[in-house]
């Protein structure tokens, strides 16, 4: 593995073409290092090899098969130096040459013998000479990127206790390697945990629920913070010239009922930091700033997804921003710097749960959900979008986001903790959105304003992340097979290729030796993939698997 | 298995006897039920049962059609599939395992209700519902159980090390003998920790194994404990160390620890 072969770049740096305040780089080149493509969750690459006028010639380069078809596969792959690096729902882990596919080594992690597991798992960081995993039974593991040996290996937690998994990819920042958990559905109190790299020695522990004594458990009734949620169970990002941890909070527990958690005092926040957004110091996991998105969240509206860094201008002024979906349909537009309100918009049509939003961002006329009585609510807890990642074109400046017009009947109900089991406090039916059956969309947005640019429509559920590329294509992929791409300016489908089982992964673009390639994991799975079949009964027959396929031009047909 | 919900079989009752015990209810209830009156309470508990354990949309749905977990309307299940599943969950998936979690009569109501669901007629009178035979502990140790796993104290609980009745993470052996009391417990020692030395550190250190190619150890560094594999030429393993068991739980006052004591010693010294 050798850097220099790497270095006969194809790439054309876009960033030159752009005004001069466009200094920060969220683009990744080729090399994929991070989940978000770099630290700052871009999704971006920068490679052009691909565009508008040759995509029609992509075909697989090569296939990998990981043979562990469990619940689909959900992963976002990384590059670096020439290899790939893979993991399964299972947490079986592969490093393969990412030019022709040959896998190089392989690391078989205990399949789970155990009922009640959560077998999901979006992928790996990788840094300081090692790969780093986080498994369905909650322990952090190190391996020698080069061997795939085991060097350590930690529990964060203990799922027969917890009811906790880690599914979301870590994120490596400087020396260590952050890592968040599911379990916010449940009887939990979520935290967010650094292991140095080198040692696995635990480097801090950040709880989302604050302690009897610290700033924010008065916002909490009684007792209830112990068991609060507030899950970390996405990956966060970093601003290394503000040496700044992003990472985006799940909802309060129980997820639809408060009574038992709201003080009914609203002026400092509502069970903090739940809902939010967490600013931390990377280095002492000590927290700078939070921004409550959802006070009050009594919908699962679960801040948890991707923290998009972006400098833009704002009435004029250029701005340190992080863009931010959760599952309410919105998007937050927030300072980076300290954390103040910029702005929010819509992401999805069917947002009922409110009747007006204010200048400084609260939410007007709130529609929450009642005991015993069902109460029709858009978007319902499967979210305005799932987990699947946006991407941001610093080319053309929007958003790529997927959409869900779906609606639920919520019902809440009051429920009684118990450690590590289910704690919803209420149910949920799917509903079909008043203007029209169920459906969802990818569309491109003006990041600041929110100004729809324009929208790609779909029948089913749209579950894969996005990619954007310099060659101004945004790729992704449906439930029924087709990975796709997309112009970059106008929304208009270019191209797709059927892969035989549907997308629920996150695809990526890396070159070696002047060939740029687009690789994208494929089967279908994951809670959100199993609960459209409540939706759309067809989607029952969407297709399982575990495999990679990794696109690129004919050799000589650039 | 949650310790706060002990396994039946702790009482002799094996997992299969349970089984048999629900389906057999269930035969005599279903065949009362032909005789006339109460399937529909059966079936009404069994809603509620299931609406609150398995309805919500991350799960399978009101009325069983579907959500993040499979549909169970309409899927021709029979009673014994249903029974076993409820029961015992289904290996390397999300289904828990309800048997031990679960009274026995609300895990006949529900196993009823998911049975309705697939066209089996709704079952006969309630069965009284007598919950779970739980293990009653005296209040110390139950008081003791409670701080032995006690998630609010992070990664200073007892738990991040030692592993009694299936919980916890065991990095030390099963617990044998339960020392007397809090003074003897302080006093622990621990002669099989030793010093290694590796990358330039020298750190307190449980072997685990120790190959002509690589050595396998907890490093007791910080809380939790890590597991380090070195080449064997890589670490160096020295003498005793002055890790003592008494800092490792320092978390706990010796109030506190006077009532794990009083859960061990119940405990029976954690599961071998």
């Amino acid at each position: 593995m050798t850097k220099p072969r790497l270095l006969r770049s194809l790439v054309i740096f876009p960033l030159a073409m752009l005004p001069a305040a466009f200094a920060q780089d969220g683009a990744t080149r080729n090399e994929w290092p991070s989940y978000g493509g770099t630290q700052l969750a871009w999704r971006y690459s920068a490679l052009d090899q691909v565009n508008t006028t040759n995509v029609t010639k992509l075909a697989p380069a090569w296939i990998f098969q990981t043979g562990d078809p469990d619940n689909g596969l959900q992963s976002t792959p990384i590059v670096l130096d020439g290899v790939l690096y893979l993991v399964t729902a299972r947490s079986q882990v592969f490093a393969l040459d990412a030019a022709s596919g040959k896998l190089i080594w392989n690391y078989k992690y205990a399949v789970p013998r155990t009922p009640g597991a959560n077998t999901q798992n979006r992928g790996l960081a990788v840094g300081a000479g090692k790969v780093f995993l986080g498994t369905y039974d909650d322990y952090m593991v190190g391996l020698d990127q080069k061997t795939g040996r085991e060097m350590w290996k930690v529990a964060v937690d203990d799922q027969r206790q917890c009811g906790c998994a880690i599914t979301g990819a870590p994120l490596f920042v400087k020396d260590k390697v952050i890592v968040g958990s599911t379990g916010g559905d449940g009887a939990f109190r979520g935290y967010l945990t650094a292991f140095d790299a080198k040692t696995g020695h635990l480097a801090w522990r950040f709880y989302t629920v604050p302690a009897p004594g610290e700033k924010g458990n008065e916002t909490w009734r009684g007792d209830s913070w112990k068991f609060g949620g507030g899950a970390t169970w996405m990956t966060g990002s970093f601003d290394p010239a503000l040496n700044l941890v992003y990472w985006g909070t799940g909802n309060a527990a129980s997820d639809l009922y408060a009574g038992d958690r709201y003080t009914g005092k609203d002026a400092d926040g509502v069970d903090l930091y739940t809902a939010s957004v967490v600013a931390l110091d990377a280095d002492t996991g000590k927290i700078r700033w939070h921004y409550q998105e959802i006070p009050k969240d009594v919908w699962d509206y679960d801040s948890s997804y991707e923290c998009v860094l972006i400098d833009r201008e704002v009435r004029g002024v250029m701005r340190k921003l992080l863009v931010h979906i959760n599952k309410s349909g919105y998007a937050f537009v927030l300072d980076r710097t300290d954390g103040k309100f910029v702005g929010t918009w819509p992401i999805v049509e069917n947002h009922n749960w409110n009747t007006g939003v204010t200048e400084d961002g609260k939410f007007l006329g709130r529609v929450e959900p009642v005991e015993d009585k069902p109460t029709f609510i858009c978007p319902g807890p499967d979210g305005g979008k799932s987990w699947n990642q946006t991407a941001y074109s610093p080319r053309t400046g929007f958003l790529y986001s997927p959409g869900l017009e779906m609606c639920t009947d919520l019902v809440a109900r009051e429920q009684e903790p118990a450690e590590g089991r289910g704690f919803i406090g209420g149910t949920w039916t799917h509903r079909d959105p008043k203007d029209g059956p169920a459906r969802s969309h990818l569309d491109a947005f003006d990041p600041v304003t929110g100004k729809k640019i324009w929208t790609y429509q779909y029948k089913y559920a749209l579950l894969a992340s996005i990619l954007a590329t310099a060659g101004d294509l945004v790729f992704s992929g449906d439930p029924e097979g087709y990975f796709f791409a997309l112009d970059a300016k106008t929304g208009k489908k270019l191209w797709s290729y059927q892969t035989g089982a549907g997308h629920r992964g996150s695809s990526i673009s890396y070159a070696i030796g002047g060939r740029q390639y687009i690789a994208t994991p494929t089967g279908w799975g994951s809670i959100a993939g199993r609960a459209m079949a409540a939706v759309w009964p067809e989607a029952e027959t969407f297709r399982g698997g575990s495999t990679l396929i990794v696109f690129a031009l004919p050799e000589g047909a650039k | 298995m949650s310790p706060i919900r002990p396994s039946p079989t702790r009482k002799g009752g094996g997992p299969l006897t349970i089984a048999t015990l629900i389906l057999a209810t269930w035969a005599i209830a279903s065949a009362q039920g032909r005789a006339g009156g109460g399937g529909a309470d059966m079936a009404a508990q069994g809603e509620k049962v299931y609406n609150q354990t398995c309805a919500t949309g991350y799960c399978h749905g009101v009325k069983g059609a579907s959500g993040g977990a499979p549909r169970l309307a309409s899927r021709g299940f029979d009673a014994a599939y249903i029974t076993q599943v409820v029961r015992a969950g289904i290996q390397g998936t999300g289904m828990p395992a309800f048997g031990t979690t679960l009274s026995r009569g609300d895990l006949t109501a529900v196993v009823a209700y998911v049975g309705s669901l697939n066209g089996i007629a709704p079952t006969a009178a309630l069965i009284p519902d007598r919950g779970m035979p739980r293990r009653q502990l005296p209040p110390e140790a139950a008081k003791g159980r409670a701080l032995f796993y006690e998630a609010i104290r992070g990664f200073a609980r007892c738990s991040v090390c030692h592993q009694v009745d299936g919980t916890g993470i065991a990095v030390a052996d099963p617990i044998g003998k339960v020392p007397e009391n809090v003074a003897a417990l302080r006093a622990i020692a621990s002669p099989h920790v030793v010093n290694a030395t590796a990358e330039g550190s020298t750190f307190p250190a449980l072997v685990l194994s120790k190959g002509a190619i690589t050595v396998k150890l907890y490093d007791l560094t910080t809380k939790p404990p890590v597991l380090r594999t070195f080449a064997a030429a890589e670490v160096k393993i020295g003498g005793a160390s002055n890790w003592s068991h008494n800092s490792a739980m320092a978390a706990y006052n010796d109030g506190e620890l006077e009532s794990v004591l009083a859960f061990l010693k119940v405990a029976g010294g954690g599961e071998k």
